[in-house]
């Protein structure tokens, strides 16, 4: 019958075109172990899921499924222990010539994972809990990384992610330098009068009813401890969305817009906006672009977040 | 073309036609992926499931790969392509309407609710060995199936015109919660978000296993109310003249087709187009007998998944896409190709 | 097939969203005669065949096969007493005609519908007898009104019940098409002792082929008998609210009727 042969042949035809223009990787394509002083003794810890793992030795053959994750390992200097990395790890510049491993819109590329052969993957809570459970059904050891809530659970993950690595001294010592950036801003910002209200927009699509985010995250942590006060402080939900008649009865001294990142969102166009014109923010021009990855991800590049904060809350305070 | 209906109905073309395109569909799933493996190593590793070979020198993780990660996972597109296909098919005949696909009654929306309930209230992943997300799936579908039903159900009949709207509803109510549950919590919106758009998340032959009896025993039953379809689709009425239970054999339809969408959506998350073109695609070339067209959608729809799947893994790797977004994207444009046959060829 | 089967309606109560659509109807049809069932539309006609095959429940009455209750019956018990031969709408385009009529064995067929020999055998029958042959691998939706109405006659056909059940099948065809169903149940009635209800609307084909009529008017059975004793010039009229004149069929003993203006002020533009 010709109309069944005719798809057939369609089929066929589609799918060794596929077949044929797909699949890049290959065992031998991957990068191959490098060497390093390897560690005595085995290491035993439990993730964030209460799962204990156990490692033969340092971890050499890292895959990282989270950037903050890809981060923190090339702030403690294993990035040449990295082998994988997820499609958001983009810091620093050297991550992204490390091998991707998709995740970009939900799904990792399991393939390219065990063609890598990895000896550790790092997650974080960002990976679905069945993912992590598919990768160890499959033999594969899966290290959750929790999220800190506070600083010292970001040191408690550097010393984690250390003792992992093998990279123990190069994390005390990283961790050193971070306790006493945050303990100068602590200091420069001791007695200050006030705390200008700051409000952080996380998403402004909808200019009308724009998304901040709330308290418990890490934006609100950071704004705290910077010497602001976060609009969203007192509401409920991790996002938040709040009518822009909120944001003029409340009037914030500043608006911070972490969506700058994504494009299309500069502080002209938002100031432009129909209705913000009256907010104190935009008169006064106190409307800043912010990179938002220094206050949402979970590395020590949240000290970075939270110097930046501060000098904008209280330029007076850092001169 | 002239009436393909014509052909006997034991004529064994048609189903070796879609089984040869389900085995092709099949072979290539496994064969290719986002890791290149030499043909070489692929045949034994191929082979090794009919036959014990000795794999030892094959590289540990092309085996893993072949065995673990792509044959579970082309076995579940299969399964999951059959359950939405045959079911939605059974959806067309039971409300004689070409435009009825498999999530009609609540299935999709009640299985996300399910499904994001679970995610945000951050379950652990398993729950002595049980998949939590999937299985809150499967409980929240079925739930508003059945919440359908009641709703639906007049004295002792179940009005079909009544069943659709009430599924509207309830599917909007569903939708429209889930959406909210999504934005309140943060984190687990993008896990949420993946899930909702199609494709499974979770590898091996565990989702295999747990769905095969649900997707399998209910086609058995849809595949046995095939000649009812038959009748039905003269209307309730001269069903009833004709002797059918009319009644009985809705619930049945609806319960089997509601089982395997739920078993299907739960592991694959929501795809669309595969529900609602493979039937029409069967009908037009091998004619409206359900006995016919249920197997037949099934293969059919084992096949197109499992095509779009590949697409999906491969077209951008090593970023896999959603499934479900790849069967809009081919799925939309073929069913207007359809659409304009039909128009000159009277088939609805 | 059994043969000699009565069906008997019993003060029939039937009512719709509280408004009574039949009011204590009590019909008996015998085997080897048709029933005409006429009456204005809105009078029920529908409805009392939609009951006495068991799709609508009375509020009151019954419907007996035989002295039993069909309520006590299942499906398929009840579709091997009666068939019904429905008027041609809506119908699934793409089934053929072969398709179609092997659909009224489904009472004999088991929940998996797979024809024996035997099934195909009582198909070609009914298919050589309605003159659907040539057509067998059409597709109704290919067909005509008539060659519709003729199919869904064969399927009812293919049923081989001794009680048959028609709606106005003569309803939308073509003097050919009305002569030609009419003559085939009057066929198998002769043949096969068939008792037969036929609801209709067209007077005058029923003086041809009714061996007796019932009247119903308004949910209620006004007269039941001959066709010379139930459409007289005062039922009709009372009846249908229009004059009628009545003349005597050249060569039966029928009459037929014609309606007619009353009186001179309005004329019919189109006599001539």
């Amino acid at each position: 019958m010709h109309r069944s042969g005719f798809f057939l042949t369609i089929l066929l035809a589609t799918v060794l075109l596929v077949a044929c223009t797909a699949g890049g990787q290959t065992l031998s394509s991957l990068p191959s172990p490098t060497s390093l002083p390897p560690t005595p003794q085995s290491i035993r810890l439990r993730d964030g899921l209460g799962t204990e793992i156990e490692l033969s030795g340092a971890a050499q053959r890292i895959v990282s499924l989270a950037p903050s994750n890809t981060e923190i390992l090339f702030a403690l200097g294993a990035g040449n222990q990295l082998v994988g990395r997820d499609s958001f790890s983009d810091y620093p510049s050297e991550a992204l010539q490390i091998q991707d491993v998709g995740g970009g819109f939900g799904n990792l590329d399991v393939e390219t994972i065990i063609a890598l052969q990895p000896d550790l993957i790092l997650a974080s809570p960002l990976t679905a809990a069945e993912q992590v459970q598919g990768l160890r059904d499959l033999g594969l050891t899966v290290f959750v990384l929790p999220n800190p809530l506070q600083f010292d659970d970001l040191y408690t993950n550097l010393m984690t992610v250390a003792s992992l690595t093998g990279r123990i001294q190069e994390a005390e010592t990283l961790i050193v330098q971070l306790k006493q950036r945050v303990q100068s801003v602590d200091e420069k910002l001791s007695g200050i009068a006030r705390r200008p209200l700051v409000f952080y927009e996380i998403d402004g699509t909808d200019p009308n009813a724009p998304w901040t985010a709330g308290p418990n995250t890490f934006i609100d942590m950071l704004i705290t401890r910077a010497g602001g006060l976060n609009f969203g402080h007192d509401l409920q939900g991790d996002w938040v969305q709040v009518s822009l008649e909120e944001i003029l009865r409340r009037d914030p001294e500043l608006i911070l817009l972490g969506d700058a990142i994504w494009g299309g969102v500069t502080v002209e166009a938002v100031m432009a906006r129909p209705g913000w014109g009256e907010l104190s923010a935009v008169k006064n021009q106190r409307v800043y672009p912010f990179d938002d990855n220094i206050v949402s991800r979970p590395g020590p590049r949240l000290v970075d977040g939270l110097e930046a904060l501060a000098k904008l809350f209280h330029p007076d305070r850092f001169q | 073309m002239k009436a393909p209906s014509t052909l006997s109905f034991w004529s064994a073309r048609p189903y070796l036609v879609s089984g040869l395109a389900l085995a092709l569909a099949l072979f290539f799933s496994v064969a290719v992926g986002a890791v290149w493996i030499p043909p070489q190593t692929m045949a034994r590793l191929l082979a090794a499931l009919a036959v014990p070979l000795d794999l030892s020198d094959v590289p540990p993780a092309y085996r893993t790969i072949v065995h673990n990660v792509r044959l579970p996972h082309a076995i579940l597109m299969a399964l999951s392509g059959a359950a939405l296909a045959s079911s939605g098919a059974a959806y067309q005949g039971l409300f004689r309407n070409p435009l009825a696909d498999p999530y009609l009654i609540g299935v999709a929306s009640g299985a996300g609710l399910g499904a994001v309930i679970a995610l945000a209230l951050r379950w652990p992943a398993t729950l002595s060995g049980w998949l939590v997300v999937p299985l809150a799936a499967f409980s929240g579908a079925l739930l508003t199936v059945l919440i359908v039903y009641r709703l639906a159900r007049v004295n002792q009949s179940l009005p079909t015109t009544t069943l659709i709207l009430a599924g509207v509803a309830v599917s909007s109510f569903a939708t429209a919660l889930t959406s909210f549950i999504m934005l309140r919590s943060r984190d687990e919106l993008h896990r949420a978000l993946a899930w909702l758009l199609g494709g499974s998340t979770v590898n091996g032959w565990t989702p295999v296993w747990a769905a095969f009896p649900y997707i399998v025993t209910g086609f058995l039953v849809l595949w046995s109310l095939g000649h009812v379809l038959n009748v039905l689709q003269f209307g309730e009425e001269q069903a009833h003249q004709l002797g059918i239970p009319v009644e009985r054999a809705k619930l049945l339809l609806i319960l089997a087709a509601s089982l395997t969408t739920a078993a299907a959506v739960s592991f694959s998350g929501l795809i669309g187009f595969i529900g609602l073109i493979v039937p029409h695609t069967m009908r037009l070339l091998w004619g409206p007998d359900y006995r016919r067209l249920l197997p037949l959608s099934a293969l059919g729809g084992a096949g197109a998944l499992l095509f779009a799947d590949l697409l999906a893994r491969v077209a951008l790797a090593p970023q896999v896409l959603p499934v479900g977004v790849v069967t809009a994207l081919a799925g939309a444009p073929f069913f207007l190709w359809l659409l304009r046959r039909a128009k000159s060829e009277f088939i609805w | 097939m059994k043969i000699g089967a009565r069906l008997s309606l019993q003060s029939i109560q039937v009512a719709y969203n509280g408004k009574a659509i039949l009011k204590d109807v009590s019909l008996e049809v015998r085997p080897g005669e048709i029933l005409a069932l006429v009456g204005p539309n809105g009078a029920g006609k529908t409805t009392l065949i939609r009951t006495a095959s068991g799709v609508l429940e009375p509020a009151q009455g019954t419907v007996q096969v035989n002295e039993q209750d069909i309520r006590q019956l299942t499906p398929p018990e009840r579709a091997r007493w009666m068939a019904v031969v429905p008027q041609a709408r809506q119908l699934p385009a793409t089934f053929t005609v072969v398709q179609t009529v092997m659909l009224g064995r489904t009472p004999y067929l088991g929940w998996l519908g797979f024809p024996k020999k035997e099934d195909e055998e009582i198909v070609q029958q009914v298919l050589r007898r309605t003159q659907l042959e040539d057509l067998a691998n059409r597709r109704i939706g290919e067909l005509s009104g008539g060659e519709q109405q003729r199919v869904l006659l064969a399927r009812a056909l293919a049923q081989n019940t001794p009680i048959l059940l028609l709606d106005e099948p003569t309803a939308h065809l073509d003097l050919h098409h009305q002569a030609l169903i009419l003559k085939l149940v009057q066929q198998t009635v002769q043949e096969c002792g068939l008792a037969v209800l036929l609801a209709i609307h067209d007077l005058n084909l029923v003086s041809l082929y009714a061996d007796r009529v019932a009247l119903l008017v308004n949910g209620r059975l006004q007269r039941e008998g001959l066709p010379a004793q139930v459409l007289t010039k005062s039922e009709i009229e009372h009846a249908y609210g229009v004059e009628v004149e009545l003349l005597e069929h050249p060569r039966l003993s029928a009459p037929f009727i014609i309606p007619h203006s009353n009186g001179s002020s309005e004329r019919i533009a189109y006599v001539g």
